[in-house]
């Protein structure tokens, strides 16, 4: 009992685990709502170069008007929807198909980024810029972080309906009536909004891990979307509280522990799920080579 | 039956950039049909559903539905694209979809009432979907899955249907069944216009037919429509390469 308080509890004594605590708590429930969507619409790898470009939005921002969180997401907002529209431009007017305009430009902005950061201050910020750092979690990342966690709850829960249907069968929804522009625009806001919300917790290139992972996890486990997207918030929460108490005890950055324990969740799904896990596959194709056997015996 | 026309097209056009797509298509569809429309590949048939749901801007002319302008009749009308463009492991099942149909006149709020529940029942019983209406999407047939978006539309309330190519693709049996229930909402008195290759299929098996090569080659009851001279005009005498006819 004592080495499972000394484990798991006794880290979240301190003020700065609890604020990161809360911070990762509130990030995994939206993150939960947006990753899934990014899953089911086949999104994932668009999210992670997503993320990749925000970082020259983030440094220049912090040069010009400084590390406050409002600036850094005005600076990430303009950065994504400059990636995103630059990106589609080139691939509907040059010769270039969606994937490589999307992954060269991406790629671009985020050397420009890392220059400059490295311009910025020491090597230790740019290894917190990019991979979190729970102790510079203050209040008023934390109240940037309940506002986007929020906006994204109160954006799911209002226009369920939309966004069932415009990750569905947008054909259909298009037919009754609704217009897909809104939910695209929507989307990309309150994804930076999130990404920005955790990027001192999780840093840039890891804060899509709080999105895919509980998603893609949960994904394996539901056959029902609102299932899906409770379990991928409970996923999140469970993940990342394991992963902040591993971060307490090696001094691992934040960023890379959560991703690694909600990886331990990933890859224990993708094995044991009952109906879309490996090991029922295994189990099916062994027994269909056996009733094969039988027939040809 | 003169003044039941549920869509009449006046010299409607449609170009994509240089090339035209529909030329000046003329034609009036009776309330009640089950309209064919013919044609050889690139002959326009997929962009006249579209232009009929209202989300083609026409380059000239006009469509009316009734007396308005298709995309004031949602509710009403119902399509079904070549090959749904639905991921079939979107973990949904069998009777969420078709709940769907509830939704656009619902909009985001509307309580999905008992009377709601009722109106979805009745649409997996009539397209004999009840058995399997807690499974996940994927374990259905090809017949099934088709029918199951039928069944949205049923639930939608629709009363005019717009098939694209719903014969692609379907078995024997699947197909049977389909023109089975193709009659039985005729006699009810709901509109169907689909999209046809087989041309045996159409003439035995709808009422009315448009034949189509960009522009309209004919119009009206199936039988005189598809006929052989027709065919061979629509389909710039290509016919004869593939058959047998010397």
């Amino acid at each position: 009992m004592n080495a499972l308080y000394d484990l798991l509890l006794a880290p979240f004594a301190y003020d700065f685990m609890q604020r990161g605590l809360l911070s990762a708590v509130l990030l995994s429930i939206s993150g939960g709502l947006l990753g899934s969507v990014l899953v089911l619409r086949r999104l994932a790898l668009m999210g992670d170069a997503l993320t990749h470009s925000l970082l020259p939005g983030l440094a220049l921002s912090w040069l010009l008007l400084g590390r406050g969180p409002l600036a850094l997401l005005a600076g990430a907002l303009v950065a994504g929807l400059l990636s995103v529209m630059a990106s589609a431009l080139l691939s509907r007017l040059t010769r270039l198909k969606e994937d490589a305009a999307f992954g060269a430009f991406f790629l671009v902005a985020y050397a420009a980024g890392i220059a400059l950061v490295s311009q910025l201050g020491t090597r230790v910020d740019l290894l917190h810029f990019l991979f979190g750092h729970i102790l510079g979690v203050g209040p008023s990342d934390l109240a940037l972080t309940a506002a986007a966690s929020g906006l994204t709850l109160a954006a799911f829960v209002l226009a369920y309906r939309g966004i069932v249907l415009e990750v569905f069968d947008p054909i259909f929804a298009r037919a009754a009536g609704m217009r897909g522009g809104w939910f695209y625009a929507g989307f990309l806001a309150l994804a930076v909004l999130n990404l920005v919300a955790g990027l001192q917790t999780m840093g840039v290139v890891l804060a899509l891990g709080l999105f895919l992972l509980p998603a893609a996890s949960a994904y394996l486990w539901c056959d029902r979307f609102a299932w899906m997207l409770g379990v991928s918030a409970l996923l999140g929460m469970i993940g990342s509280t394991a992963g902040l108490a591993v971060s307490f005890h090696t001094g691992l950055s934040s960023g890379p522990a959560i991703v690694l324990a909600l990886g331990v969740i990933f890859l224990g799904s993708a094995a044991l799920s009952p109906r879309y896990g490996l090991l029922h596959a295994l189990a099916l194709a062994r027994r269909e080579r056996r009733a094969v056997r039988h027939t040809v015996d | 039956m003169a003044g039941h026309d549920i869509f009449r097209l006046q010299d409607v056009t449609v170009h994509y950039g240089q090339r035209t797509a529909l030329d000046g298509i003329t034609a009036h569809i009776p309330c009640g049909a089950l309209v064919a429309l013919v044609g050889p590949n690139g002959a326009g048939k997929s962009t006249l559903l579209r232009a009929l749901l209202g989300w083609l801007p026409l380059t000239r002319g006009e469509i009316r539905l009734g007396d308005k302008h298709p995309r004031h009749l949602h509710p009403r009308l119902a399509y079904l694209p070549q090959r749904p463009e639905v991921d079939w492991d979107f973990p949904i099942s069998v009777r969420e979809v078709v709940a769907q149909g509830r939704w656009p006149s619902l909009g985001l709020f509307g309580r999905f009432t008992a009377a709601e529940r009722e109106r979805v029942d009745r649409a997996l019983e009539e397209l004999d979907l009840t058995a399997l209406a807690g499974e996940q999407i994927r374990r259905l047939s090809g017949g099934q899955q088709q029918r199951m978006f039928l069944a949205r539309a049923v639930a939608q309330g629709a009363d005019i249907f717009l098939l694209d190519e719903p014969f692609a693709g379907l078995d024997l049996a699947a197909s049977a069944e389909l023109v089975h229930l193709l009659h039985r909402w005729l006699a009810q008195g709901r509109t169907v216009i689909a999209a046809v290759h087989d041309l045996a299929l159409a003439r035995t098996h709808f009422s009315h037919a448009l034949l189509l090569d960009t522009r309209l080659v004919a119009a009206g009851p199936a039988a005189e429509t598809l006929s052989d001279a027709n065919i061979d005009l629509a389909y710039h005498r290509r016919m004869p390469v593939l058959g047998v006819r010397p």
